[in-house]
C-alpha cells in the first residue's frame, strides 16, 4: 500500500537524520529507490524547500507525498517525518523535567548551554555564506547586504517581531532585485 | 485537564500556527520567536530553559524544529501542549507546501518569487542573531563556558561530528568542570 509505504520510509528518514541538510542524502535514496522522483526533481525540491517556511524534511515529505498518492500520500509522508518528535522526543520531554531538580542535570546542563551557543554561532556563519553571497560564493550581494542590515536595526533597535522583519525583507527583496 | 492548561494548550496551538508561517532558514528562526513570546513578554519560560530545549532538540533524530516544539510545548502544558505546539508548527508549512505543488510551474524560476526569497533569506540571520544575543548571557556563565562553546563551535564548522556526540560532550564538560570545582573547594 503507497500510503503505508510513504509513511516508512520517511519514518526511516526522519529516525537516521538530524535535520536540515542532512537529511538530503537520505532523501535522494529513498526517492530513488521507489522511483517517487527523480534526481533532477530531489534538487528542485531542496530548492523550493528554501523558499517556504519550514523544515526541508517535511517540506519533502508533502511534495513527494502529494506527488505519488496526492493530499493523503502528503498527510502520511509528514506523519513519518515528524514521528520521533511525537515519540522519543516525548519522552525526553519527560524525562527532562523529572529529572530537572537533578544536581547532576544541572551540571551537565551547564556544559550543553554553551554548546547550544557555539551551535547558533556555527549556523549564522554557514547561512551568511548562502544568503549574502552569490552563486559559488563568486561574489557579495549588496542587495542581501542591506536587507540585512535593515532587518538587524528593525529588530535590535525597534523590536521589531519576526513576522513583521520577514515581510519588510521580502518587499525590499522585490524592491531592490535579485542577486 | 485542568483550566489553566487548557488555557495555556489553545495559547500554544494559536502561536505556534502563527510561528509556522515564518521558519526559514531551516527553522533557527523559531528559537527568536519563542525568546520574544513567552521569555520577555509572557515569562512562561527562561533564556536557559530555551538553551535546553534548543541544544537537546537538536540532537534527538527528526526535525530540530518539531523537536523544540514538543519540548516547549510539555515543560509549558504537559501532552496537550506538545501536542499543540507540534500541530502548529507544521501546519502552515504542510499547506503552503501542498499549495507550492499545484502552482510548482508558475513558483519555479519565477524572478518575482526569487526576488522577494532573496529578501526572506537575508533577514533569516539578523533573526538568529537577535535571539543569540538574548541567549548569549545566561549560557556564558565563566570563562570555562566561552572554551566548551568555541570548541562546539568549531566542530560543528570545521568537522563531520555528528550533533549529538557535540551535545553529549558538552554535558562530559559539565560534569567533569562541577566535579572538579566541589573537591577544591572541599580542599
Amino acid at each position: 500500500m503507497i500510503y503505508l509505504e510513504l509513511f516508512i520510509s520517511f519514518l526511516m528518514i526522519g529516525f537516521t537524520s538530524f535535520g536540515g541538510m542532512s537529511m538530503i542524502p537520505l532523501i535522494n535514496d529513498q526517492m530513488l529507490s521507489h522511483g517517487w522522483m527523480t534526481a533532477q526533481e530531489v534538487a528542485d525540491i531542496v530548492a523550493i524547500a528554501e523558499m517556504t517556511p519550514g523544515p526541508l524534511g517535511l517540506n519533502c515529505a508533502t511534495f513527494a507525498g502529494t506527488r505519488t498518492a496526492g493530499v493523503p500520500g502528503a498527510l502520511f509522508a509528514s506523519l513519518g517525518v515528524i514521528f520521533p518528535s511525537l515519540t522519543v522526543t516525548m519522552l525526553a520531554a519527560m524525562f527532562l523535567r523529572k529529572f530537572k531538580e537533578s544536581r547532576l542535570m544541572e551540571e551537565a546542563l551547564f556544559g550543553i548551554r554553551p554548546v547550544c551557543i557555539g551551535m547558533i554561532f556555527a549556523v549564522i556563519i554557514q547561512q551568511s555564506m548562502v544568503n549574502y553571497a552569490g552563486p559559488l560564493l563568486g561574489f557579495v550581494s549588496w542587495q542581501a547586504v542591506v536587507i540585512g542590515l535593515a532587518a538587524l536595526v528593525m529588530l535590535l533597535r525597534f523590536k521589531w517581531s519576526v513576522p513583521k522583519t520577514i515581510l519588510l525583507a521580502a518587499g525590499l527583496g522585490l524592491a531592490l532585485g535579485s542577486i | 485537564m485542568k483550566k489553566n492548561q487548557m488555557g495555556r494548550t489553545l495559547d500554544i496551538f494559536k502561536t505556534f500556527l502563527k510561528f509556522g508561517c515564518f521558519t526559514f532558514g531551516g527553522g533557527w528562526s523559531i528559537v527568536a520567536q519563542i525568546q520574544k513570546e513567552y521569555v520577555e513578554k509572557k515569562h512562561w519560560i527562561t533564556d536557559e530553559e530555551l538553551l535546553d530545549f534548543t541544544s537537546v532538540g537538536r540532537s534527538i533524530p527528526g526535525l530540530m524544529i518539531g523537536n523544540a516544539s514538543v519540548l516547549f510545548g510539555y515543560h509549558a502544558a504537559g501532552i496537550p501542549g506538545a501536542l499543540a505546539a507540534l500541530l502548529g508548527i507544521v501546519i502552515p508549512p504542510v499547506a503552503i507546501m501542498l499549495g507550492v505543488v499545484f502552482l510548482y510551474d508558475l513558483v519555479k524560476d519565477n524572478p518575482y518569487v526569487d526576488r522577494a526569497m532573496t529578501g526572506v533569506r537575508a533577514a533569516v540571520v539578523p533573526i538568529i542573531f537577535s535571539a543569540l544575543l538574548k541567549l548569549f548571557k545566561s549560557g556564558m556563565k565563566n570563562a570555562y563556558c566561552y572554551l566548551i562553546a568555541a570548541g562546539a563551535f568549531a566542530l560543528c564548522l570545521f568537522t563531520k561530528v555528528n550533533n549529538v556526540l557535540i551535545v553529549l560532550m558538552g554535558a562530559a564538560a559539565g560534569l567533569i568542570y562541577q566535579e572538579v570545582k566541589s573537591r577544591r573547594d572541599l580542599s
